[in-house]
C-alpha cells in the first residue's frame, strides 16, 4: 500500500506563536480578506459586470443542481422482468445484509412451479435506511438498484417514508 | 459385552466393539466425518459416498458409514486422499444440483452448503447443461419435493419403509435421471411424514407449512416438550423474534423433534409438529370481566381481587362444597401443584378433577401417538387432582346439577365439549364462573371472569408423560400481551385468599412439590436436564388406565443391527 | 413635566436604536459569516418576490419565534424559568443608560444632555448591569431542570469570575489618564489633542488597556471564542430548554451586549462621539484651516460618528466570531487569571509611572 510521509508542524510553538497576538491578527486578516474580496465581487456582479470569480462557491440548490455522479447511491428501485413481474425472488439476501434492518420482505408462492417464490411485500423504510448500498451488492438477481437519482425523499410522516413494492417498482 | 478390537483412527488408538462402523467410532471420538445418507435411526445405505476415509492397506478409500472396524485397522479420516475423494464426490453431487441457494428454503441449514464450504470450494468445471427435473412437486399434505435439488441419499425412502412403515417413497429412473417420487396413486401421507423434511440433508424436501415463512437464520431455538399427547416428545421450538413481519407477527415458526432415546428418538408426529398455531392465534390477551353481555378489560390487580372476593362470598354463603375447580392436564406440574395447595388444601374445595373425557377417542398408534391428547395427565394424577373419598367425577358433578355455585375452570372447554344445552342447569345455578386459560373458546365466552394465562412455550415447567417420565419445558417466549404464567396468577390469587405461598419462580415450586411427593423425591431442574428423568411411580395408578391397544397400520421396523448413537441428527 | 417627557423621548430613541441595530445584527451575522466563508447566506425570505439580500429574514425569524410553542420543561422552576430571559435582556439594555450619544443639545434655551442618565460613576453602573446580566443565564441554566442547561449556567458564572476582574482593572488606566468615572467627561477629554495633532483617544493613551478590554469584552458577550456557556456543539448551553420568544430574548441579549461592548469600546478608547478636530463650533484642523458649522450639524455629525464607530466594532466582534475556534474551559480561565489580569495590573502600574513622570 502506498503511503505518504506527512510532515507535521513541530509540536513546540515558536515564540511568535506563544505570544498569540500576531497569530490572532493573522487569522483575522484571512477572514477579513475573504470578507472584503467576496463583498467586492458580489457588488461588482450585482452591477452586471462579469467577473471570472464568483463571490460564493455555493449552488442555489432548488434552482441549480450539481451533476450527480453515476455511482451516487440514491433512492432504491426494484427492476422488472420483460413480462413486468418484479425481478425480485424474495430471497431476503438484502434484508439479511441490511445493517439498518430497514427492508421488510414477505415471500409468497406462485402456482408456476418454476418460480420458487416472489415478494408479496417488499417495503423499504427510508426513514431508517443508511444508504450503504449493501442491498444492491447482495442482490443475486439485480432486482434492486439505487440509481434513480432521487434525493428528495422527505415526507410529513414516518409512514410515508416506508416505500412499498408498488412505489419501488414504478421507479 | 461385545468383543473388542484394536484400531487407530487419525493416530488415536481406540478399542471399539466389533461390528461398529468407522463412522460410529469416529463420532464417539468427536471426529466428524461428513455424511448424507447415513442416519443413526435408519438402516445403512452407503450410497452418498461423502464419508470416504482412507484405510491403510485398502486399495481405495472406504465409506466410513458401512465399513466395520477390524483388528489392527488404521484409518485416516482427513488425510489428503480422503479429502480429495470427498471433493470428488461433492463435485459429482453438484453436477445437476441447481445453484439457487438464495431462493432455496434449506439455505442456512443445508448440508450441501456446509460441506461445500468445508471441503469443496472449487469452481465448477462443468460445461454441460444441468438436467431438468420436477420442481415444487407436492408429495403429500406436509411435504413438497424439488427433485433437482435431491442428492438421492434415500434417507426419506428408508424412513417411510423402516420407521413409518408406509412405503410411499421410492427412487425411480436410472443414472443421471434418477428421481425421487411416490408410487403411482400414493401420496406421502402418514402420521410422521414431516420427519422426512427433518432428515433431508438438502433442500429437496421442504415443509409446506414452514416454506418461505422465514429464512432459517432469523430463527431462535429453545428446547421444549410437545404438549400434543401423553407421549411428550422432546422438541425444539423455532421462533422468530428478529424479523417479526415475516408470517404477520406470529412468533412460533415451526417445531422440530429433539433427540431423546427414552421417548421419541429423532422423530415426532405431524399432529404435534403442526399443532402450534394456537400459541399465536386466538389467544386471550387481557383479564376481562363480563358485564351486561360484553367483556370489559381489567387490570390484573382488579381482576384477581374481584375473583377472590367472589370466591369468598360464595364460600361464606354456601360452603366449600358449592365450589368446583377443574384443573387441566394441559397445565404444568407446577401450576397443578399450586391448584392443589390453594383450592384442595387451603380452601378445602372437594370438587377437584382434571379429567374431562374427550368426546371421541383420539387417534393413536403403537409408536409415538397416544390417545390421551394431554401432555400431563400423569402429572395431575400424581398430584392427586382427581375425585377421592367417594366424591363424584367431574363429568358427574357438572352434568348432574350438583349444588354448584362457583366454578373455576382451567383451560377446559366445557361448553365446547358438552354443549350449552347439557350445561344449562349448571350454568343457571352458578354465581361465579372463572375461566383461566390460554385461548378463546366457548367457555371463555361464557365466563364471568377471564384470566389469560401463558402457553407452555412461555413458561418454565415440567410435564410427566404416560410412562412417568418427568420432562422439562424451557421458556422460549415472553407471555403474550398481559397473560401471565398460571403459577404467578395462582400465587397472587392465593395471597388475596389468605394463603402466602411465597414462590417467586417455577423451580421453587418444583422443589416444594418434590419434597411432598415421593415419586419426585430428590429431583430438581438440574437433575431433570434436557431429557427428563423416569420417576418411580410404583403404587400410583397412571392415567388413563385403559388405553385402547388397537393396532394401527403403522408398524415400526427397527433394523436389528442398528446401534444406538447418542448424537442428535 | 418637560424633563420627564424629554427623558422618555431619549429612552425611546436609544431603545429604538439599540433594538433595531440588534435585529440588524442577527441578519448581519448570517450574511457576514456567509461572505467570509464564500457562501451567499440567508436570502430566501421574500415579500412579493422581493428578497432584499435576505433582510426579510429578520421579520420572518421574529414571526417564527413569536408563534412557536412556548415549551416549559416539567422539571423546570416555572417562575424563574420564565423570568430569566427578561432578567438578562433587561440588564443588558440598562447599560445603555449612561452611554453618551453627544455632549449637549441646545434647543430653545434649554440644554439637553444627550444621554439618558448623567451619572458621575457611569462606568460602575455598566459594570453592575453586566454583572447582573449574567444572573439571567445562570438562573436560566439552573431553573431548566436539565443537566446541560445547568452546566451552561455554571460555565457562565465561572467565566464571569475569570474575566470580570481583568475587565475592570483594564479600565483603571483610562480613568487614571482622564481622571473621571463619568463617561461623558472621559469622552470630552478625549477631544483634546496630543502634541497638537493626535487626538487624545483611549487607543493612543492606553493601547494595552484596549486589547485587554476587547478580549474581556468578547467574553462578556458570551460569543465565540468565549461561548462556553452556550457551547452549541457540546451542551447547547443554558438556553437549551427554551423555545419561542424566550429563546429569542436570550438570542437578542447576545447582540445587545455586542452593541453595548462596541459602544463602550468606542466611548472609552475611540473618542466616543468625538470626531477628530471637530470642535463645538466646527472643524479646526491643526494646520490652521477651519470650517465653521452650526450647533445642530455638529451634534448630528458627532452622533453619526459614534454610530459608525459602534457599527465598526460590531463588525469586528462578528468577524472575530467567525475567525476563531472556541476556547477550552481551562484555557479560558488561564487566559483570564494568568494573562489578562496580570497584564491589566501591569498596565495600571505603567500608566501610574508614566503619569507621575509627566507631572
Amino acid at each position: 500500500m502506498a503511503y505518504y510521509n506527512v510532515s507535521r508542524p513541530s509540536e513546540k510553538l515558536t515564540w511568535r506563536e506563544r505570544i498569540y497576538l500576531p497569530e490572532l491578527f493573522k487569522g483575522l486578516r484571512i477572514t477579513t480578506r475573504h470578507f472584503v474580496v467576496n463583498l467586492a465581487l458580489h457588488a461588482v456582479r450585482l452591477l452586471g459586470i462579469k467577473t471570472r470569480r464568483r463571490g460564493a462557491v455555493t449552488f442555489q440548490y432548488p434552482e441549480e443542481r450539481r451533476p450527480l455522479s453515476p455511482r451516487l447511491r440514491t433512492r432504491h428501485r426494484l427492476t422488472k422482468r420483460e413480462d413486468g413481474m418484479p425481478r425480485c425472488v424474495a430471497c431476503m439476501m438484502c434484508e439479511t445484509v441490511c445493517p439498518a434492518d430497514c427492508i421488510y420482505i414477505v415471500a409468497g408462492e406462485l402456482p408456476d412451479p418454476n418460480v420458487e417464490k416472489y415478494p408479496v411485500r417488499f417495503d423499504i423504510d427510508l426513514g431508517v435506511c443508511v444508504f450503504c448500498g449493501f442491498c444492491v451488492e447482495a442482490c443475486p438477481e439485480d432486482a434492486i438498484r439505487m440509481d434513480t437519482g432521487i434525493l428528495e425523499i422527505a415526507s410529513d410522516s414516518r409512514e410515508e417514508m416506508i416505500y412499498s413494492i408498488d412505489r419501488l417498482l414504478s421507479g | 459385552m461385545a468383543e473388542k478390537v484394536h484400531c487407530t483412527i487419525d493416530g488415536r488408538t481406540v478399542e471399539p466393539r466389533r461390528g461398529q462402523t468407522i463412522l460410529q467410532v469416529a463420532d464417539e471420538l468427536g471426529i466428524y466425518i461428513p455424511r448424507y445418507c447415513y442416519h443413526p435411526g435408519l438402516s445403512i445405505a452407503g450410497n452418498c459416498r461423502i464419508c470416504l476415509v482412507s484405510v491403510e492397506k485398502a486399495p481405495k478409500p472406504q465409506i466410513a458409514c458401512y465399513t466395520q472396524v477390524q483388528e489392527g485397522m488404521t484409518v485416516w479420516t482427513h488425510n489428503e486422499a480422503a479429502q480429495k475423494a470427498r471433493r470428488g464426490v461433492l463435485e459429482f453431487l453438484l453436477v445437476n444440483h441447481p445453484l439457487d441457494c438464495p431462493v432455496c428454503d434449506q439455505a442456512g441449514e443445508c448440508w450441501l452448503q456446509d460441506y461445500y464450504m468445508q471441503f469443496g470450494l472449487y469452481t465448477s468445471r462443468l460445461r454441460e447443461d444441468k438436467i431438468k427435473k420436477a420442481k415444487a412437486k407436492v408429495l403429500g399434505p406436509a411435504v413438497i419435493l424439488d427433485a433437482e435439488r435431491c442428492i438421492l441419499c434415500t434417507r426419506c425412502v428408508r424412513f417411510c419403509n423402516e420407521i413409518a412403515g408406509t412405503h410411499e417413497l421410492e427412487v425411480f429412473q436410472m443414472g443421471a435421471h434418477e428421481e425421487l417420487g411416490t408410487y403411482p396413486g400414493v401420496e406421502l401421507k402418514n402420521p410422521y411424514s414431516g420427519c422426512v423434511v427433518d432428515i433431508c440433508p438438502v433442500g429437496a424436501l421442504t415443509d409446506r407449512d414452514f416454506r418461505f415463512k422465514a429464512r432459517v437464520w432469523y430463527l431462535s431455538e429453545q428446547k421444549s416438550v410437545c404438549p400434543g399427547c401423553a407421549t411428550g416428545c422432546n422438541i425444539r421450538v423455532h421462533f422468530n423474534q428478529k424479523r417479526t413481519h415475516h408470517a404477520l407477527g406470529k412468533r412460533v415458526m415451526r417445531l422440530k423433534p429433539r433427540y431423546n432415546p427414552h421417548v421419541n428418538d429423532w422423530w415426532m408426529c405431524d399432529e404435534g409438529r403442526y399443532g402450534y398455531r394456537w400459541i399465536d392465534e386466538g389467544r386471550l390477551l387481557v383479564p376481562q370481566k363480563r358485564r351486561d353481555g360484553t367483556y370489559v378489560d381489567l387490570d390484573w390487580d382488579q381482576a384477581l381481587s374481584d375473583v377472590a372476593s367472589g370466591l369468598r362470598a360464595v364460600m361464606d354463603k354456601h360452603g366449600p362444597s358449592s365450589v368446583a375447580v377443574l384443573p387441566s392436564p394441559q397445565q404444568t406440574n407446577e401450576a397443578l401443584y399450586l391448584v392443589r395447595r390453594l383450592f384442595a388444601e387451603h380452601l378445602g374445595v372437594r370438587h377437584v378433577d382434571f379429567w374431562i373425557p374427550p368426546a371421541t377417542q383420539g387417534y393413536h398408534d403403537d409408536f409415538l401417538i397416544k390417545a390421551d391428547k394431554n401432555p400431563n395427565s400423569a402429572g395431575a394424577r400424581l398430584l392427586g387432582l382427581f375425585p377421592r373419598d367417594g366424591s363424584p367425577a367431574a363429568e358427574e358433578f357438572l352434568l348432574n346439577h350438583g349444588p354448584l355455585k362457583a366454578l373455576y375452570v382451567f383451560r377446559h372447554d366445557l361448553l365446547g365439549r358438552y354443549g350449552e344445552e347439557a350445561l344449562r342447569p349448571l350454568l343457571g345455578n352458578l354465581e361465579l364462573l372463572v375461566y383461566q386459560g390460554t385461548n378463546r373458546n366457548a367457555t371463555s365466552r361464557r365466563a364471568d371472569y377471564v384470566l389469560p394465562s401463558a402457553a407452555y412455550m412461555e413458561e418454565h415447567g415440567t410435564f410427566v408423560n404416560f410412562k412417568g417420565r418427568v420432562q422439562r419445558l424451557f421458556q422460549c417466549l415472553e407471555p403474550l400481551a398481559q397473560s401471565l404464567p398460571d403459577w404467578k396468577i395462582l400465587v397472587r390469587l392465593a395471597v388475596l385468599l389468605g394463603l402466602e405461598l411465597g414462590h417467586s419462580g417455577q423451580e421453587e415450586i418444583f422443589l416444594d412439590m418434590a419434597r411432598e411427593i415421593p415419586a419426585l423425591d430428590g429431583l430438581d431442574y438440574a437433575a431433570l436436564g434436557d431429557q427428563g428423568v423416569e420417576s418411580d411411580f410404583s403404587g400410583i395408578p397412571l392415567w388413563p388406565k385403559t388405553v385402547n391397544r388397537q393396532r394401527s397400520n403403522v408398524s415400526r421396523e427397527q433394523p436389528a443391527h442398528l446401534p444406538r448413537v447418542t448424537n442428535d441428527e | 413635566m418637560a424633563e420627564a417627557g424629554i427623558a422618555l423621548i431619549k429612552i425611546a430613541v436609544v431603545l429604538g436604536f439599540v433594538l433595531n441595530l440588534a435585529a440588524l445584527l442577527t441578519w448581519a451575522e448570517r450574511k457576514q459569516s456567509a461572505v467570509i466563508q464564500d457562501r451567499i447566506g440567508a436570502n430566501r425570505a421574500s415579500v412579493f418576490g422581493l428578497r432584499l439580500f435576505g433582510l426579510f429574514h429578520i421579520a420572518a425569524d421574529a414571526l417564527k419565534m413569536l408563534t412557536k410553542e412556548d415549551h416549559v420543561p416539567q422539571t423546570a422552576e416555572k417562575f424563574i424559568h420564565g423570568a430569566a430571559p427578561f432578567i438578562s435582556f433587561f440588564f443588558a439594555l440598562m447599560g445603555f443608560a449612561v452611554i453618551p450619544f453627544g455632549d449637549v443639545l441646545r434647543v430653545g434655551g434649554r440644554e439637553i444632555p444627550l444621554r439618558i442618565l448623567d451619572l458621575n460613576i457611569g462606568i460602575l453602573f455598566i459594570f453592575a448591569a453586566i454583572a447582573l446580566e449574567i444572573y439571567g443565564s445562570v438562573l436560566a441554566g439552573w431553573s431548566s431542570g436539565s443537566h446541560y442547561a445547568t452546566l451552561g449556567g455554571m460555565r457562565g458564572s465561572v467565566q464571569m469570575f475569570s474575566y470580570e476582574i481583568a475587565w475592570g482593572v483594564s479600565l483603571l488606566g483610562i480613568f487614571m489618564v482622564y481622571d473621571s468615572l463619568d463617561l461623558n467627561r472621559v469622552v470630552l477629554r478625549q477631544g483634546d489633542l496630543l502634541w497638537g495633532v493626535l487626538p487624545k483617544w483611549g487607543i493612543v493613551t492606553q493601547p494595552l488597556g484596549f486589547l485587554l478590554f476587547l478580549a474581556a469584552g468578547m467574553a462578556i458577550t458570551k460569543r465565540v471564542p468565549f461561548d462556553l456557556p452556550e457551547g452549541e456543539s457540546e451542551i447547547i448551553g443554558y438556553f437549551v430548554e427554551y423555545s419561542g420568544m424566550k429563546f429569542g430574548l436570550f438570542f437578542l441579549t447576545d447582540f445587545v451586549l455586542t452593541i453595548l461592548i462596541s459602544a463602550l469600546l468606542a466611548t472609552l478608547f475611540f473618542g466616543g462621539y468625538q470626531l477628530p478636530y471637530l470642535e463645538p463650533d466646527g472643524f479646526r484642523f491643526p494646520w490652521g484651516a477651519t470650517w465653521s458649522l452650526d450647533h445642530y450639524t455638529v451634534v448630528f455629525l458627532q452622533f453619526v460618528a459614534l454610530v459608525l464607530k459602534i457599527v465598526f466594532f460590531c463588525w469586528l466582534l462578528l468577524a472575530v466570531r467567525w475567525t476563531y475556534p472556541r476556547f477550552r474551559y481551562d484555557q479560558l480561565m488561564d487566559l483570564g487569571w494568568k494573562v489578562l489580569f496580570p497584564l491589566a495590573v501591569a498596565n495600571v502600574i505603567l500608566t501610574g509611572l508614566v503619569l507621575t513622570l509627566i507631572e
